[in-house]
C-alpha cells in the first residue's frame, strides 16, 4: 500500500505510473463478483466493451503537473493519461480531485508540467472546445429558463443563435428536461440542476467530459438514466473523468479509476488490478461447495492462500494473495475434485475498500 | 425508458470565434437587468430629464412668440418684449441645442447615471462573483477577457440608453426644426443663438462624450462590482470614489487654494473635462476655474482605468483562491 503512493514521486521508478497508467481492457473481470453483484458486473461488462480505441493520443494528458495554492500543494507531480471511456476520479475531501477537475477544463494553470487536452494547452480556447465541464456548484441566473441557459451556454461555445435553439432542443432532450426547460432555474430540484448542467457540458459535443458529482441529488430513475448515458458516450469513443463520493454508483459506472491522495495520484487503472497491487492486503473470498473439508483441505495447499477460516454458514473465508493465480487455482480444483460451488463471492474488492486499504482505511 | 443518443448529433460544422461570445455574455446580464422594476423606475425618472430639454426648446419658442405678439403690462408700464425675449433666450441658452445644450445633458444625466450603475452593478457583474456561476462562463471556449468585455458591453448598453441615446435624440430634434443645424458648423455663430460649433462637429463631440463615459464608467464599474459584489458595499465605494473624492477636491483647491491638479482627485470632473473637449469648448471657459489641463485629466483617468484591468485581470477567474 504504501508503495503504491510513493510510487507516484517522478523521480522515482514507479509501479503504479508504469502498469495501469494507459487505460487497459477490462478483460480481468474474475469470477469472484458472482454473487449480488451481477447487476454491477453487467455494467462493467457493458463499459468493458465501450472503453473505445486504446491507441492514438490522450485525450487528457497531465504531465508531471503540480499546482500550489500559496503554500499549499493542490496537485503535486501528477502524471495522468486518458483516452476514451470513463474513469472515476476518487478520493478524500482535500486529496486534490477538484483542483485535477479545474486543471483539466483549464481554469487553472499548472505551476510546473503541462496539461494537455488533444494535444493543447487546457487553458486555451483550442482546447476547451473539446471540454465539457459539470461543475458541483449548480448556481446561475435563477430567473433565467433551463432552456434560455442552455442556449446560452451553446452561445458562447460558438454556435449560432439557430443552430443553439436547435442543438440546445437535442440536449436537453437528451437529458430528460425537454417538457421542463420552459421554468425558471430558480424552481428547479436539486435533480433537474444537475440534468441541465449535463447539458451544458454536452451541447458542443465535447470529447472530453469532466463530471464533479454528477449523480448526487438524482433520484433513483434519473440515475440510473444518466448511468446508461455516460455508457452511451463512452461507446462513442468519448473520454469522462468522473468526480464521485458515490463509490457505489461510481463502481455502476466504471472499473477504471484513479485515485487520489494528498495531492498525488496514488493509483490509476482498472479496479482489479489495483487490488492485486495491494499485497499487504489478500483478497477475502467467500466460498462455499458441496464438499467444504475437501476444498478446504486443497486450498490450504494453495501457496497463495495465506488464511483459512470457517464461517457459521459453513462457508469458507479465504485470503488470497494474487488473485488472479488464486482464481486459476480454484479453477483447476473444482474440476479436478469434481466439486460444485454453491457459493463463490469476494468481500473487499469493491472500490470502498481498495480505497480503505490504500489510503489508510479512511474511505 | 431508456436513454436515446439518436436526435444527440455529433457536431460536425465549424464553431465561431471566441470574440462572438461577447455579446451573449452581455445579453444575459442584461436580460436579468430589464427583468429588475427598480431599472425601469430609474430609467423613467431620468427620462423626465430628457423630457425637460426635449421640451425646453419648444416652450422658448411658444413663450417668444407670446411675449412677442402682444406688449406686455405691468401695471402702467410696459415692458420692453424685445429686451426680454433676449434676456429669456440668454437665460435658456441652454436649451439651444449648442455645446451648452449637450454639456449640461450630460452632466444632470450623468449624476442618474451613477446612481443607476451603483444600484444595478451587483445584477449587472456581483452576481456571477456572488454565486459562483463564473466556472459556467470559463468552462467555455472563451477566455477572461472576453468575460470582461461582455461584462463591459453591458454596462456600456445601460450607460448609452442613458446618455448617448437621449443626447442623440436632442440633436436630431434641433436639426428637424432648423436643418442648418446639420449643415452649417458655425450656425450658432451666424444666428448669433449661442456658441461652438454644429453639425458633424457637434455630433462627434456628443459622441465623444457618450465614448468616454462609456469606456470609463465601463471598466470601474465592472471592476467594482467583482471587487464589492453587492449593492450596498457597491453604492458605498462608488459614491467614495466619484462623490466623495469630488468634493475633496473641490475643498482643496476651491476652499483651500491647493495645486489646480488636486481636482484631477474627481473622476467625474475629470470625465466632463474631457467631454467638454469633445464638445469643443475652450480650456479657459471651463466653470469652476482654474481646471487641469485636458490632458491630465486623460491620463488620471487612463491610469483608473490601467488599475482597473489589472484588478480584473487578477480577478476574473473560475477558481476563487483563499489564502
Amino acid at each position: 500500500m504504501p508503495d503504491l503512493l510513493e510510487s507516484t514521486d517522478p523521480s522515482r521508478g514507479d509501479r503504479a505510473l508504469e502498469g495501469p497508467l494507459v487505460r487497459a481492457p477490462l478483460s480481468l473481470v474474475n469470477g469472484a463478483r458472482i454473487a449480488n453483484k451481477s447487476e454491477s458486473l453487467e455494467a462493467k461488462d457493458s463499459a468493458a466493451a465501450e472503453l473505445g480505441p486504446k491507441t492514438g493520443p490522450p485525450v487528457l494528458f497531465f504531465d508531471r503537473v503540480s499546482r500550489w495554492y500559496g503554500p499549499v500543494i493542490g496537485v503535486n507531480g501528477v502524471t495522468l493519461e486518458l483516452r476514451s471511456g470513463i474513469t472515476g476520479l476518487v478520493g478524500h475531501n482535500g486529496s486534490g480531485k477538484s483542483t485535477l477537475m479545474r486543471l483539466a477544463a483549464g481554469h487553472l494553470r499548472p505551476d510546473l508540467g503541462a496539461v494537455l487536452v488533444e494535444g493543447r494547452q487546457a487553458w486555451t480556447a483550442e482546447a476547451k472546445r473539446h471540454v465539457g465541464y459539470c461543475p458541483e456548484l449548480d448556481t446561475y441566473y435563477e430567473e433565467m429558463s433551463g432552456r434560455r441557459f442552455i442556449q446560452c451556454m451553446a452561445r458562447l461555445s460558438g454556435f449560432s443563435r439557430a443552430e443553439a435553439r436547435s442543438r440546445g432542443d437535442e440536449v436537453l432532450e437528451l437529458v430528460g428536461m425537454a417538457d421542463r426547460a420552459q421554468r425558471p432555474l430558480a424552481g428547479y430540484s436539486k435533480g433537474m440542476r444537475q440534468r441541465i448542467k449535463l447539458a451544458q457540458a454536452l451541447i458542443h459535443d465535447p470529447k472530453l467530459l469532466l463530471l464533479d458529482e454528477p449523480l448526487s441529488g438524482i433520484d433513483p430513475i434519473g440515475r440510473r438514466e444518466s448511468i446508461q448515458l455516460f455508457h452511451k458516450l463512452a461507446g462513442r469513443g468519448k473520454c469522462l473523468l468522473i468526480s464521485s463520493h458515490e463509490l457505489e454508483e461510481l463502481e455502476k459506472l466504471t472499473d477504471h479509476v484513479a485515485i487520489m491522495a494528498a495531492g498525488r495520484i496514488a493509483a490509476v487503472g482498472p479496479l482489479t488490478q489495483i487490488r492485486d497491487l495491494l499485497d499487504d492486503h489478500p483478497l477475502s473470498i467467500r466460498v462455499a461447495s458441496d464438499q467444504n473439508k475437501v476444498l478446504a483441505t486443497a486450498l490450504l495447499d494453495c501457496d497463495d492462500v495465506v488464511g483459512l477460516d470457517r464461517l457459521p454458514d459453513d462457508a469458507l473465508l479465504v485470503r488470497a494473495r494474487n488473485p488472479r493465480r488464486f482464481f486459476q487455482r480454484l479453477t483447476e480444483l473444482v474440476i479436478s475434485e469434481h466439486l460444485e460451488i454453491s457459493h463463490l463471492e469476494s468481500l473487499d474488492e469493491s472500490t470502498h475498500d481498495v480505497l480503505g486499504y490504500l489510503l489508510g482505511g479512511k474511505s | 425508458m431508456t436513454v436515446q443518443l439518436l436526435h444527440y448529433r455529433a457536431w460536425q460544422g465549424a464553431f465561431r470565434r471566441p470574440s462572438w461570445g461577447v455579446w451573449p455574455i452581455a445579453r444575459v446580464a442584461l436580460g436579468s437587468l430589464l427583468r429588475r422594476r427598480l431599472f425601469w423606475l430609474l430609467y423613467a425618472a431620468s427620462l423626465f430629464l430628457f423630457l425637460m430639454f426635449f421640451f425646453g426648446g419648444y416652450l422658448l419658442d411658444w413663450a417668444v412668440t407670446q411675449v412677442s405678439q402682444a406688449p406686455i403690462k405691468v401695471g402702467n408700464v410696459t415692458l420692453d418684449t424685445e429686451r426680454l425675449v433676449r434676456s429669456m433666450r440668454q437665460t435658456l441658452q441652454v436649451l439651444s441645442g449648442n455645446q451648452d445644450t449637450f454639456a449640461y445633458f450630460f452632466n444632470f444625466q450623468g449624476t442618474m447615471v451613477m446612481i443607476v450603475l451603483a444600484l444595478t452593478g451587483a445584477v449587472l457583474v456581483g452576481n456571477d462573483f456572488t454565486f459562483r456561476s463564473l466556472p459556467f462562463y470559463l468552462s467555455k471556449p472563451i477566455n477572461r477577457w472576453h468575460y470582461i468585455l461582455g461584462k463591459c458591453l453591458a454596462v456600456a448598453v445601460v450607460v448609452n440608453l442613458l446618455t448617448t441615446l437621449p443626447a442623440l435624440g436632442l440633436y436630431m430634434q434641433h436639426g428637424m426644426d432648423e436643418w442648418e443645424y446639420f449643415t452649417n458648423v458655425a450656425y450658432f455663430e451666424e444666428s448669433g443663438m449661442g456658441r461652438g460649433p454644429a453639425s458633424w462637429v457637434l455630433l462627434l463631440g456628443v459622441l465623444g462624450f457618450g465614448t468616454i463615459l462609456t469606456v470609463f464608467l465601463s471598466v470601474t464599474l465592472v471592476a467594482a462590482a467583482s471587487w464589492m459584489r453587492r449593492t450596498m458595499p457597491l453604492v458605498m465605494v462608488w459614491c467614495a470614489v466619484f462623490l466623495f473624492l469630488h468634493m475633496v477636491a473641490v475643498i482643496l483647491v476651491d476652499g483651500l487654494r491647493y495645486n489646480v491638479h488636486w481636482r484631477l482627485l474627481g473622476l467625474w470632473n475629470n470625465l466632463c473635462l474631457l467631454g467638454y473637449a469633445c464638445l469643443g469648448f475652450d480650456h479657459e471657459t471651463i466653470w469652476p476655474a482654474p481646471q487641469p489641463s485636458f490632458l491630465a485629466a486623460g491620463i488620471t483617468l487612463g491610469g483608473v482605468m490601467l488599475l482597473c484591468l489589472t484588478y480584473l485581470n487578477q480577478r476574473t477567474r473560475a477558481v476563487e483562491i483563499v489564502r
